[in-house]
């Protein structure tokens, strides 16, 4: 491989491929790289969840527009909107939903507090022990295991090179840029993209940058078939629940529980401990989901820092060096912020503000 | 000479039908002709396939909950439906 | 906490509990059946009060007897849906309960390989060990009129079983020739008790039996009633003129695949080894995998048969002690080797595979379909999956991921290993999901602090 391309984006996932798609619009040729398959990493197995109920508040600006970006994805992606329920089961729930609704409200989000009553009319198989309920109508979900065929896709139509199966070892920077190793195998960029999720702090490190990063091991869990047992997505006021039913009958549930492992050893494992009361809590909320079985859980890595905002930006003092990650909510931003990404690589002034990776993170304490 | 358990009856998909006392549901179906036991969603039909519990194909509903025919039990009186999906 | 949990009392996973047993440890053996005895000495349902004695009932009585009066703990219609290793203990979560030990034995078993043809999904075709399990379990036939189709030994166990319970055998569509069972007879001289079973049901069966030849598609309306089949060549393609046999019943496989689901999951090492079913942990001659305090044992291990089966178990439960005994397998393992040698799936049969036929049952994935996922970009049985589903339904793959794989193979010219497998995934088996959870007492639910603001 003697050609040296204008940037190597390192990490394949919506992240890498969105910022790759806009690069190469730009008129740069970028190579997309990753240790397995594209869109197979967090990007292909999270819970597809497209809500603004469970978005940071600073963040709902790019919510909203990433979500407008898998709208136009649509069918490809398993796009669909439903609307979307998060419920408060107590009165501290409830007060937390109030709280934290109405300031994502004020952020642009489309939220409603809707009575009982109302939730019955919505979701007829919800537990008739509602305490409060917020509505979202642009709430929604897409289909995260179509990630990896839709970008691949893309990238080809885009004749952007992709090198799958690339581990990579090691990275040396000389005069005309950097030199990407895997094994023998040497990729030759002008400018490089770190995007590649869970392992991004150990990416970053080859290039001398400790960044303040650990990785979450969200759990995900899929059930058989099932008659119509909800019919948009349905939250819980802590965040601790997502839940959807595909057209083919199948229940995601999701709610960012944690299972075990490291990005630098594999894909992770559940953990029973926390599995099963993300099954309790998911039969709580909808009885009837109790006669229903469990088919297959999973977990996938999400990356971030003490203060839980996205690292999108230039990498340290070095030149040509960029970062993209640590987005909470990413499967829903990705689309939109590594576009701004693309912008900034592209030298062009992006439409709203990245997120310094140089700057001072403050821990943000979970309430 | 096999001799069996006494026959009982069953209810599968509205019809009654009989079984030897403490054979599988798929074993009682297969017996009585009844091979097609379940729609598959993509509407084909399907019975017993692998008769160990692990192709999932002989699935039906006992008490609301899918069930492979082939591991569970027919008891006199028991209601089987057909599994539904959305 | 016990010393060995073993999964799967079949006759390795029994033997292995009983050698434990035996050697001192304390020992729990759990399996999904009612009753010890796995698929090949799978127990008589309670519907049968008396029928005469076989050498399935007499063999898989003495093993229960054995088993009783082991001190051996059992746990019967049992699921395990987990297994994961924390420190130096398993935990083995079955439905509502978690069960521990220091050392854990697999012995899971096999299932079939069955290649997808048009109309295999039709209502009464039925695997060959599927038969198996109608005719020990329930001392029934498939239907009146049966053809059995496929490959391997099983073809004359099943067809000689079908006749011995009052059906009749249409045909056996066998793809092996003639040919190829001369060649393993030298083997089978070592087991001469078998080699004369093996030709009195050869020769019961010899005028039905079609040689060289396989079901190219099944057709009825809503259960099989005609079966299509073709000659094949040595490749196993199929060539010439078609004919068409009547059935209301087919039993149809094309040997053993190795059940690694459980010990995938329990972090072993695996590679493919076709002279053993395909994809196997990888062992030493006792059964200790990559893992510590983990073995493997049975057909799980590599399809070497019944006869094998006593003494891997027993071998795996020597394997605890480092000091252990080997017991010798050498004419069970070559006897064995050579049985699973007759399905050895040769390239021919991807012929067989219609591009529209469904190669995931669960999710109606064509072969068509799966091609087109692979030549636009999916590399690996992860990318091919989440494309199309294909593995994604209630079996979780076990059904088509070998077809899969073959497909893969032809599309890309990659070999079985450089393919791999899917991520392995619980649960185990499809578990509902108040089994698996007690209902919550929502105080008590362990919140672990809500997402940030």
């Amino acid at each position: 491989m003697t050609n040296t391309y204008d940037i190597a984006i390192i990490g394949g996932g919506i992240m890498g491929c969105g910022a790759a798609l806009r690069i190469k619009e730009g008129g740069m040729d970028p190579v997309v790289i990753d240790q397995g398959d594209i869109g197979q990493g967090a990007s292909g197995v999270n819970a597809g969840t497209l809500s603004m109920q469970i978005k940071r508040v600073k963040l709902m600006p790019y919510a909203i527009k990433g979500h407008h970006e898998w709208q136009l994805m649509g069918e490809k992606v398993g796009f669909k909107k439903t609307g979307g329920l998060t419920l408060a089961f107590n009165d501290r729930e409830a007060e937390l939903l109030q709280e934290r609704m109405t300031m994502k409200r004020d952020a642009g989000a489309d939220i409603t507090f809707v009575n009982p009553k109302k939730v019955e009319e919505i979701e007829p198989h919800l537990a008739k022990k509602i305490v409060a309920a917020s509505f979202c109508p642009d709430d929604g979900y897409a289909n995260s295991s179509l990630s990896g065929q839709y970008y691949r896709g893309r990238l080809t139509d885009e004749n952007i090179d992709t090198i799958e199966r690339f581990q990579v070892s090691e990275i040396n920077i000389n005069s005309n840029g950097y030199e990407i190793s895997s094994g023998d195998q040497v990729i030759k960029a002008t400018r490089i993209l770190i995007a590649c999720g869970g392992l991004t702090k150990h990416v970053a490190a080859m290039l001398g940058e400790d960044l303040p990063i650990r990785a979450r091991i969200n759990t995900v869990s899929v059930t058989e078939r099932a008659p119509r047992i909800m019919n948009g997505v349905i939250g819980h006021a802590t965040g601790l629940l997502t839940m959807k039913q595909k057209d083919n009958g199948t229940v995601l549930i999701g709610g960012g529980w944690q299972g075990k492992g490291t990005p630098e050893e594999g894909r992770g494992a559940i953990n029973p401990e926390t599995l099963l009361p993300n099954l309790q809590l998911a039969q709580f909320a909808v009885p009837t989901l109790s006669k229903v079985r469990v088919v297959r859980s999973w977990t996938g890595f999400e990356a971030n820092v003490p203060d839980f905002y996205p690292l999108a930006g230039r990498l340290g003092e070095k030149d040509n060096a960029y970062i993209l990650g640590c987005v909470r909510g990413g499967y829903t931003i990705g689309p939109y912020i590594s576009k701004l990404m693309g912008d900034l690589i592209l030298g062009r002034e992006p439409e709203m503000p990245l997120f310094d990776p140089n700057r001072v993170f403050n821990e943000d304490k979970l309430i | 000479m096999i001799r069996r358990a006494a026959e009982i009856t069953f209810q599968f998909d509205g019809d009654e039908f009989t079984a030897f006392d403490g054979e599988t549901i798929s074993a009682a179906l297969l017996r009585s002709g009844q091979k097609n036991i379940r729609s598959a969603p993509t509407g084909a039909p399907r019975g017993m396939f692998c008769g160990m519990g692990v192709c999932q194909e002989c699935v039906v509903e006992v008490d609301g909950k899918k069930t492979e025919a082939c591991r569970k039990k027919v008891k006199a009186g028991l209601i089987v439906r057909k599994a539904t999906y959305v | 906490m016990y010393d060995v949990i073993v999964i799967g009392a079949g006759p390795a996973g029994v033997n292995a509990a009983i050698e434990a047993d035996n050697l001192g440890y304390s020992v729990l053996i759990i399996d999904e059946q009612g009753s010890a005895g796995g698929q090949v000495w799978r127990n008589k349902s309670s519907s049968i009060i008396d029928a005469p004695k076989t050498e399935t009932s007499i063999k898989g009585n003495a093993l229960r007897d054995a088993l009783m009066s082991s001190n051996v703990s059992v746990k019967y219609e049992a699921r395990v849906w987990h297994i994961e290793k924390c420190d130096t203990i398993w935990n083995i979560h079955i439905e509502n309960d978690v069960l521990t030990s220091k050392n854990l034995i697999i012995a899971t078993g096999a299932y079939e390989r069955i290649i997808p043809i048009p109309g295999w999904t039709l209502p009464g075709v039925i695997g060959l060990a599927g038969a198996t399990a109608l005719f020990k379990e329930h001392m029934m036939v498939p239907g009146h009129k049966t053809v059995v189709a496929g490959s391997g030994p099983l073809l004359f166990y099943v067809a000689n079983e079908i006749e011995r319970l009052g059906g009749t055998v249409e045909a056996i569509v066998s793809l092996n020739s003639r040919f190829d069972w001369l060649k393993s007879l030298l083997i089978m001289i070592t087991q001469p008790i078998l080699l004369w079973q093996g030709f009195k049901w050869v020769t019961a069966f010899y005028k039905k039996t079609i040689w060289q030849s396989a079901p190219i598609k099944f057709e009825g309306a809503d259960h099989i009633e005609l079966v299509k089949i073709k000659k094949v060549d040595d490749d196993w393609k199929p060539i010439g003129k078609e004919q068409i046999l009547e059935a209301d019943s087919v039993c149809y496989g094309q040997g053993l695949i190795p059940a690694i689901e459980a010990s995938r999951l329990a972090g072993a090492e695996h590679h493919y080894d076709e002279t053993l079913g395909g994809w196997v942990p990888t062992i030493d001659d006792m059964g200790r995998t990559s893992i510590e305090g983990l073995f493997v044992c049975g057909d799980n291990a590599g399809i070497l048969g019944a006869l094998a089966a006593p003494i891997r178990g027993k071998n795996a439960a020597q394997a605890i002690n480092k000091n252990g005994v080997v017991y010798d397998i050498g004419k069970f393992e070559r006897f064995g080797k050579a049985m699973t040698a007759l399905s050895i799936p040769r390239a021919g049969l991807l012929n067989l595979i219609d591009t529209d036929t469904d190669v995931c049952r669960c999710e109606g994935v064509t072969r068509k379909e799966i091609e087109h996922e692979i030549i636009t970009g999916a590399q690996s049985p992860n990318a091919i999956k989440s494309g199309t589903r294909c593995g994604m339904g209630p079996c979780g793959g076990r059904f088509c991921a070998d077809a899969q794989a073959m497909i893969n193979e032809h599309v890309t010219g990659k070999t079985r290993e450089d393919i791999g497998l899917p991520t392995a995934r619980p649960p185990l088996r499809p578990m509902p999901m108040d089994q698996i959870t007690e209902e919550l007492n929502y105080d008590d639910l362990p919140i672990p602090g809500v997402s940030p603001l």
